[in-house]
């Protein structure tokens, strides 16, 4: 993704500055404390807050849906096999004679598990990689890069599939494949922020205190680079969900008799004309979980960015 | 210019061999063409599977640097790309599924890096405006999209227009018709084909450009060399044009070279959609069917799609940005 990241230093302690344009008097009044701030900022936006609503339905669906229907996903109803929806099957069912609502909820939380923990596994990974290789600089950095380079030349997609089939379809298996093959551009865009906080004064400060390698990484640059961090793990999201479905699409994600949004397409693609619920279902659930984890991530980036236009007067 | 080229072909080269030859070893840690001779019957003994497996230079007993050695002067003495575990050259399979893939994926990466500008462009002297709204908000949602849904989209609406129409217009499912004979039949047939999967690539890939350019274009609008153009006497419009467009085109030329891997996955499920016989079905197919030699035939040529991307790229920004020179030595 080459959209524009937040700049550097966005957390800068916002309390201490009083440069800062503020339309309400500072002083008697209270303070506005930093997450206060941001949240302030974040609402601002209606996309992100449509986003956050969406997501929010998206969650519940995932966590209560399974309430309302008595069949499990995997539940067979030779009564019905391929039924259009009614009021016994309110998504309809599937050629196998699934209820396609309980796969929808199953699938769901199968595609968010998988992207959440994805893109929670790439952060880490990229933020400790990307700081460590700028903090040392020298030939741990070049090393790094060039692993980076070069893993963002391969075809990574092959490999993912190559993988993923071999393992049979266990998503906890798609996991640690699409994180190894997921860190890489996060890795060099930490790197590339990185490597201008690591001459600050109070990066230098610690290390002569004594302060151990790990440590500084740990607790002085990983830090500085939180708010481009937190918009990393939204898209990372995003393109968890597209990676995931695309090889659950073609038959190398998760497979049968599990169920993913990617593998509900793969089957309402083979009857789209036939029977479109099929491919409505998840291409709605596909395309709104994408679509409001972008407009979070977007308003997040403006929340969090402290040279930001759209963070308005306060 | 020539040397400059060359430099970034040979280094690109470089690139590819070392994907290729990775992707090799990676295959055959990960796929067993041993596999495909289990379900025969009658069974087959372990010996004959390896001796049906090695005279295609597959046979897990043989070590892997030797199959390798054999593998790499098989390619580079003969062009022999090798054999799929039941025989098949992979040669002969590339050989027409390449024209096919290659003219989707070069196809949909021109027309949504153009598509993709002019939109930037468009939206971007029109900020805050309907149409910039608009298109954003449509960017925002096809470049989220997952390929899958898409091309289904993209296909239901193709059914519902053929079905308005009362004829094929536009053929959802392989890249030609078997029964149509002559020239210009033949043309107009595969662009009826070709049409669909193209706008499904493109559809997922200009956003990215669109929102990058606008953006960029932004930016530029407002600095100092622009506004001195319009005080030369520039209207608004040939101001951007010439000055402000140039600058922020660069890093989106740039930005090309990236896309391509994603355009190649994207044409993996498109292809797998429209029933074409590409090199993105023959990926699906060569991994189901434990085709180590045909895995990396299609690695070789998702890398070099990218390398093709990349080299235009690199043409494209010594064009536009009057800081790289490269008038020889």
């Amino acid at each position: 993704m080459t959209t524009d990241l937040p700049g550097l230093g966005p957390t800068v302690d916002l309390d201490a500055e009083p440069s800062m344009p503020e339309k309400r008097p500072l002083r008697g009044g209270t303070r506005l404390s930093r997450h206060r701030l941001y949240l302030r900022r974040f609402l601002r936006s209606k996309g992100a807050v449509a986003g956050l609503v969406i997501l929010g339905l998206l969650v519940l669906f995932a966590l209560l849906g399974g309430l309302f229907t008595p069949y499990s996903y995997s539940d067979v109803d030779f009564a019905s096999l391929g039924a259009p929806p009614s009021p016994e099957h309110v998504f309809g069912t599937n050629n196998a004679g699934n209820d396609t609502f309980a796969q929808a909820v199953h699938g769901l939380q199968r595609s968010l598990i998988i992207a959440v923990s994805v893109s929670l596994l790439t952060t880490i990974i990229s933020a400790f990689v990307g700081a460590v290789a700028a903090y040392f600089g020298g030939t741990t950095e070049r090393a790094v890069l060039r692993i980076v380079h070069f893993l963002m030349v391969v075809p990574s997609f092959l490999i993912l599939a190559l993988i993923s089939q071999k393992a049979g379809g266990d998503w906890r298996v798609l996991i640690v494949v699409l994180t190894v093959f997921g860190w890489m551009y996060n890795a060099r865009v930490v790197w590339a922020l990185a490597t201008s906080l690591r001459e600050r004064e109070y990066v230098m400060a610690a290390r002569f205190m004594g302060v151990g390698p790990v440590r500084i990484v740990l607790r002085h640059l990983i830090p500085n680079i939180g708010s481009l961090l937190v918009v990393t793990f939204t898209i990372g999201v995003v393109a968890t969900v597209q990676g995931e479905t695309a090889l659950s699409f073609i038959g190398f994600g998760v497979q049968p008799p599990d169920v993913s949004l990617g593998t509900m397409l793969s089957d309402g693609a083979q009857t789209v004309s036939s029977a479109p619920w099929l491919f409505y279902v998840p291409a709605v659930l596909v395309t709104l979980l994408t679509v409001s984890m972008a407009l979070i991530g977007d308003g997040l980036r403006d929340a969090l960015d402290p040279t930001s236009r759209a963070g308005g007067g306060a | 210019m020539l040397r400059y080229l060359l430099k970034k072909i040979l280094g690109w080269l470089l690139m590819i061999i070392v994907a290729t030859n990775l992707t090799y070893f990676l295959a055959n840690l990960f796929l067993d063409p041993r596999a495909n001779y289990l379900e025969l019957r009658p069974p087959r003994t372990a010996e004959e599977i390896d001796r049906s497996l090695a005279q295609y230079n597959l046979s897990p007993a043989t070590p892997l640097l030797d199959r390798w050695w054999h593998w790499i002067t098989g390619i580079v003495l003969h062009g022999n790309w090798g054999y799929s575990p039941v025989g098949d050259s992979v040669n002969t399979q590339i050989a027409f599924r390449i024209g096919v893939s290659a003219q989707l994926v070069l196809l949909s990466m021109i027309l949504s890096t153009v598509i993709g500008i002019a939109l930037g462009v468009y939206t971007a002297s029109r900020q805050y405006r309907f149409a910039d709204r608009f298109h954003q908000a449509l960017s925002i949602i096809t470049i989220n999209v997952p390929t899958a849904v898409a091309a289904l989209v993209v296909v239901l609406l193709a059914i519902l227009l053929n079905q308005s129409l009362g004829t094929t217009l536009l053929f959802v499912a392989g890249a030609q018709s078997p029964t149509v004979t002559g020239f210009w039949p033949l043309v107009v047939d595969r662009i009826q084909h070709l049409v669909l999967p193209t706008i499904s690539l493109t559809v997922i890939s200009y956003a990215g450009y669109h929102l990058l350019q606008r953006s960029l274009l932004l930016d530029n609008i407002n600095s100092d060399y622009v506004r001195t153009a319009r005080a030369k006497g520039l209207t608004r419009h040939e101001a951007i044009r010439q000055h402000g467009l140039r600058t922020s085109l660069i890093p989106v030329a740039t930005s090309v070279a990236f896309a391509v891997p994603a355009l190649f996955t994207g044409a993996v499920i498109t292809e797998t959609i429209f029933g074409w016989q590409g090199m993105g079905q023959y990926f699906t197919s060569t991994i189901s069917k434990n085709d180590v030699n045909g895995v990396v035939a299609v690695a070789a040529f998702g890398a070099l799609m990218t390398a093709i991307g990349a080299i235009l790229a690199d043409i494209a920004v010594v064009v536009l940005d009057p800081r790289v020179r490269v008038t020889g030595s």
